[in-house]
This record gives C-alpha cells, sequence and structure tokens, in this order.
C-alpha cells in the first residue's frame, strides 16, 4: 500500500476523519487480505492490477511493463537493510531490444572521439585499467513515484519501489578517460549500451555528462554489485555509477564512450534533449497541470525519507513502545537529521540514525514511539541534509512526474 | 603396452580437459528467457482497436497501455500518441493518431471525455486506414495485389524484416521452417489473419483480421519466397 498523500489532507479533521474510516472497512473486509497481495502499491491503473512476476536471477518482482522489461521493487525489501538485494534490485529499460546474454569473449567497451587514443576495452582490460573502488550509492529512477503525482500523469505508474542501494564496485570513469587521453576541448562525454530501439525511426538510448563532472573521479564504470557480477537484467557486464544522480544516467551494458567536443544532439540525443527534462527553475516544478516555459536535464536526488517498518494501512499496538524504522538518503550532501510525528505533523521527534555507509547509501534510522490511544494515527518521516536542505510538506508538480520528494505520511491504525 | 596404453588414456584425459575447457570458455553464455506477455488490449469496436494492436506492439507490450492512470480524458491520450510519433517515431499517422486517442480514451480513460464528434471521426469507415490497404493495394495496371503496399500500410516492416529479426521472425527464416510444407501457405494466412505467439517467442503478433483472402494469400506467398 501507499507511503503517499497529501499531508494538507491531514489539517482538515473531517477528510482524515473520513479517510480513516475508510481504512478500518477495509481492514475488517475480505477486501483486506487481497489489499496485501495485489501490487499497486497505492496507485490505480487504468486496468490494473500489476502482478508479481518472477525474472531471471530475480526474487517475484512487480512488473511495471513486460516488453521492455520494468520491474518495481515492492516496498517491504526496505525494510530488510539499508543495501538492497541483487534479486530484489529495480529494473528498468527504454528500448525493446535488450542483450539476453553477453558473451565476454566478444564484449568490449570503446572509448572514441575527443580523444588522444582510442579504445576498445574486453573487461579484463577494464578491470586492469586501475586499483578497483567501492561506493554505496542509491539509484534512483527520476519517475520514483510517479504514481502519486497529483494531477496524474502518463509514463510509468510508479510507487516508491523504482529505487535501491548497492555497494559498486568498479574503476573511476577518469581512470578510463586518462588513459584515452582527453582531448582539449572536450565538452561532453556521451554513453550508450547494447539495448537498441526496435525502429531505427526511435532514437539510441544514451545519456551525457558534461566533461568536468566525467573527470571529476565520481562516476564509475562497474562490474560488480553488492559482491557479485552486476544481474544481466541492471547492466551486466558494465555499468555506468553516477553517485547522487539519477537512474537514468547509469547506463546499462555500458558499450561505447564518446568524448564530443559540442554539447550531444541529434536524433539519438533524445533521452538528454527531449526527455527525462525538469522545469528550469530552483523547484525544479511548475504549477499543477501547466506546462514548463523553459526545462534542462534531470540531475540529482532530492532528500527523502520513507519509514518501512509499516505501510499504509497496517496496524500497530497502543500502550507499549514501537520501533518505527526507516531510510534516508540525498544526492550526496548526506543525512544530517531524520524527525519523526505520529500525530501528522502537529508534533516531530528527531530519530537516531543508523551506519553511515557513506554519503550516497540509504542511511537507516530507527525512533521508538509509544501509542497511548487506540484509533486512527498518521506518521510522517522528514530528512534535512548537511547542506540544510529539506523535504516539502506538499508535494510539488511537474509534468513528467520526476522527483517526488514531499514528506512522506503512513497511515496506520492502533489496536 | 600397459605403459602407452596409460599413456594414451592419460594423454585423451588431458586432451579431453583441454578441449572442455577450451569449448566452456568458447561457447557464448545461454541467454536468459524472459515471461512472456499476458497482458491484451481491451477489444473495442472503434477502429483505434485493430492500429494499437498492431502499431503499439512494434515497440512495446500492451501493459503499458492498461498501466497508465486512470481517467484519462481523449485530448489526454491524444495527446500522448502525438508524442509516441513525434518523439520515439512511432509509425502512426495524424488520422490514426485521432483514432488511437478516441479508443484509448473509450476504452482505458475517460469515457465521458469521447464526444458525438470523436465518435462519428471513428465511425466512418473510409477514415478507418485499416481499410486503406484494400484501397492502395492494387496496382495502376489493377488486378493483381501490390504487396510492398501491403506491407507498407500495415507495418509489418515494423517487426519484420526479410534476412533478420527484428520483434518477429525474418521472413527468410519463415520461408526456410515452413519450406517442406505443402500447406505453408494456407498456414502462413491463418496465422497472419489470427495473429499469435509461440511459434517464434514470447512477443505476440496482433491479428490481421481485416485483410482479405486475396491479401493474406498474395502475402503469405511473397513470405514463402523470402
Amino acid at each position: 500500500m501507499s507511503q503517499s498523500h497529501d499531508p494538507t489532507l491531514l489539517n482538515d479533521p473531517r477528510r482524515r476523519f473520513v479517510r480513516g474510516a475508510g481504512l478500518l472497512a477495509l481492514a475488517a473486509s475480505p477486501l483486506a487480505a487481497f489489499a496485501a497481495t495485489q501490487t499497486g502499491e497505492g496507485v490505480s491503473f487504468a486496468d490494473g492490477p500489476r502482478p508479481l512476476v518472477k525474472y531471471p536471477g530475480k526474487r517475484p518482482l512487480i512488473r511495471v511493463h513486460t516488453r521492455p522489461p520494468h520491474l518495481e521493487t515492492p516496498f517491504s525489501v526496505f525494510n530488510e537493510g539499508p543495501i538492497t538485494a541483487n534479486d530484489a534490485f529495480f529494473v528498468r529499460y527504454h528500448l525493446a531490444n535488450i542483450p539476453l546474454a553477453v558473451d565476454l569473449a566478444t564484449y568490449r567497451l570503446s572509448v572514441t572521439g575527443t580523444v588522444g587514443t582510442p579504445l576498445s576495452l574486453s573487461l579484463a582490460e577494464l578491470k586492469a585499467i586501475a586499483e578497483p573502488v567501492e561506493v554505496v550509492a542509491v539509484n534512483q529512477c527520476s519517475g520514483n513515484s510517479r504514481g502519486f503525482s497529483s494531477p496524474r500523469v502518463f509514463g510509468a505508474q510508479l510507487a516508491n519501489g523504482a529505487m535501491g542501494n548497492a555497494r559498486w564496485t568498479g574503476v573511476p570513469l577518469r581512470k578510463v578517460l586518462e588513459k584515452a587521453g582527453v582531448g582539449a576541448g572536450a565538452k561532453q562525454v556521451t554513453f550508450d549500451g547494447l539495448d537498441t530501439p526496435v525502429l531505427p525511426a526511435t532514437s539510441d538510448f544514451r545519456k551525457a555528462l558534461d566533461i568536468e563532472h566525467a573527470m571529476s573521479g565520481e562516476p564509475m564504470l562497474a562490474w560488480a554489485m553488492n559482491g557479485s557480477d552486476l544481474p544481466l537484467l541492471n547492466g551486466y557486464p558494465v555499468k555506468l555509477i553516477v553517485p547522487g544522480y539519477f537512474g537514468t544516467y547509469w547506463v546499462k551494458h555500458l558499450s561505447e564512450i564518446e568524448v564530443l567536443d559540442h554539447p550531444f544532439e541529434g536524433h539519438d540525443a533524445l533521452f538528454m534533449t527531449t526527455a527525462y527534462r525538469v522545469p528550469d527553475n530552483d523547484c525544479q516544478c511548475v504549477a499543477p497541470g501547466t506546462a514548463a516555459a523553459k526545462t534542462r536535464p534531470i540531475s540529482t536526488l532530492a532528500v527523502r525519507s520513507f519509514i518501512t517498518s509499516v505501510q499504509n494501512g497496517g496496524v500497530l499496538p497502543a500502550g507499549r513502545t514501537v520501533e518505527l524504522k526507516g531510510i534516508a538518503f540525498d544526492a550526496g550532501a548526506g543525512t544530517r537529521t531524520v524527525e519523526v510525528s505520529i500525530d501528522g505533523g502537529q508534533q516531530w521527534r528527531e530519530a537516531a540514525l543508523g551506519k553511515d555507509l557513506g554519503r550516497y547509501s540509504f542511511r537507516e534510522w530507527r525512533a521508538p514511539v509509544t501509542f497511548a490511544q487506540k484509533g486512527q494515527a498518521v506518521l510522517m518521516v522528514r530528512a534535512v541534509n548537511q547542506k540544510g536542505e529539506g523535504q516539502p510538506a506538499t508535494a510539488d508538480w511537474n509534468p513528467a512526474g520526476y522527483r517526488r520528494h514531499v514528506v512522506e505520511s503512513t497511515a496506520v491504525t492502533i489496536a | 603396452m600397459n605403459r602407452i596404453h596409460t599413456l594414451s588414456m592419460r594423454t585423451a584425459f588431458l586432451l579431453a580437459g583441454a578441449l572442455s575447457a577450451g569449448a566452456a570458455f568458447a561457447a557464448p553464455p545461454k541467454p536468459i528467457q524472459l515471461p512472456g506477455e499476458t497482458v491484451k488490449l481491451k477489444p473495442s469496436n472503434l477502429p483505434g482497436f485493430a492500429i494499437a494492436q498492431q502499431k503499439c506492439a512494434i515497440c512495446h507490450s500492451a501493459d503499458y497501455i492498461a498501466y497508465q492512470p486512470p481517467g484519462m480524458t481523449v485530448t489526454q491520450w491524444t495527446g500522448e500518441m502525438t508524442k509516441m510519433q513525434h518523439l520515439y517515431g512511432a509509425p502512426i499517422d495524424d488520422q490514426e493518431i485521432k483514432l488511437l486517442g478516441v479508443y484509448l480514451a473509450a476504452t482505458y480513460g475517460d469515457a465521458g471525455s469521447v464526444t458525438a464528434a470523436d465518435r462519428a471521426l471513428t465511425a466512418a469507415p473510409t477514415a478507418a486506414p485499416a481499410s486503406a490497404p484494400a484501397a492502395g493495394s492494387r496496382t495502376a495496371t489493377g488486378g493483381a495485389i501490390d504487396v510492398q503496399a501491403l506491407l507498407n500500410a500495415n507495418a509489418c516492416l515494423g517487426c519484420h524484416a526479410v534476412a533478420q529479426k527484428i520483434v518477429g521472425p525474418a521472413y527468410h527464416d519463415v520461408a526456410s521452417k515452413y519450406k517442406a510444407d505443402p500447406s505453408a501457405v494456407t498456414k502462413l494466412q491463418a496465422s497472419i489473419k489470427a495473429g499469435g505467439s509461440g511459434k517464434w517467442g514470447p512477443v505476440p503478433m496482433p491479428p490481421f483480421a481485416q485483410l482479405t483472402d486475396a491479401q493474406l494469400k498474395a502475402l503469405a506467398e511473397f513470405v514463402m519466397k523470402q
């Protein structure tokens, strides 16, 4: 079930009562059992619900689309710990011609364009370029939680499960570019994977980073995820890791890197120049239902926090201490504080942060709370990062439903 | 003798080991098998239904449509079809965009947003591109069916090529599979008319039920010649 509701509704006691009554009715009806097994996770569809489906190398995940494959992680997985298991990690493709196997005997990663020495690297040669490095980093889909946009927008109607946190092992992109020798005048670096469009008229899926970002030492070419080879559906054998940036940049089955002496544009630049763009203003938002006058490519993650130990419609006991648990993350400043409320946002208390796995990682938090009375309660969680950036109390909106980061609410029954 | 035998056995063992190791290295990895498509488009008498089956399915499964938000209007669905054409190169013309928008809003969205004028637009049989192949399939000299026009009008080449697999099998591969089968043309005619999946993988081929028997036969004979 969902964790997202418009918190502005909570200030209206009548609305709150109506929703509480609805939850009670649901809990008491045979529908409750159905609600527990259907996988909308709080999102409604034109013709749902979505099934849980088992894919190779994956436990049953929520099918968002079949072709090209798109799978969402059931939200309960995020309560298993701060690292998302490889077999539970979400899957997202844009183009239907995807590699169903990659032969390392023939796989090569090419580095071309404005470089001194073009490269064509086998996986073994890539691994030998530099000492391996590791980073624990969140990969979150730009459209994670799009299904909660109000008004609704077209696109994959994701709940909150198009994200995951893993330990990535690889070599810094900078080392590979240094090996090739970046020429003077380099402006952007483009990345292409082995997936291709069905029709020539459709743009390939290619992404670009500015040369300064590409050479910063942060982006990584990874071959391992949580200590194992990348799952095929997550980009085997090599995936671009861009810590702090949305998943759209984390190109799978990476096969071509090109250094450009001009901005990336043209037929195969659609996923930079037309799609995956946000309003070009501070909030990256517009008035609901309106278009943006100017846009720019989506970039870094916003601050987010979730309760994972109980989901919407859950039941918690009255009169004794309950430990709420969850996760928080941002684009890499690191989580400074997490606060929880058990009264719909009237009073807040600080949660204890868990082990720091790195500034790009999920940060676990825990907060013991006690509910004095039985009845309905609305739990909320909000985080602030080391830069002082927080989360809005009311969801902002943009036409593509990207970058949702509102303070989450979880309606529960105290029994 | 014994010794030689032993040696030869050892040699054979080593050789076999080397071969199998070599084979293990050289053998391409086994492709993963993806689960098949289960969601079908909702049937409708609106002409946009056939277009959706034939055109949308080239690039994505039907659940892309089913799992959109409920209640989207004909204006919104039509706008989305325009986006599919402009941004993603969907092989749909402006008339098909309108027909698709009406079908999708009436079937998956806010049916109340579909006006009488919208329905009139889609009710006129001459407006349906599904009937266009029949009109455009005769050559200027009359009589013979223009297979190339049929292929183009029904977007066959979106999924099939003569010599290589795209979404569906190469025509050459289909011809090879059925070359010894005397009822090949009849079988292919039936497959094109009814669509289906399983013979060439899990991706379903939509039905092309609007084609005449003569058109189906011409297409089947064309495929068998490749």
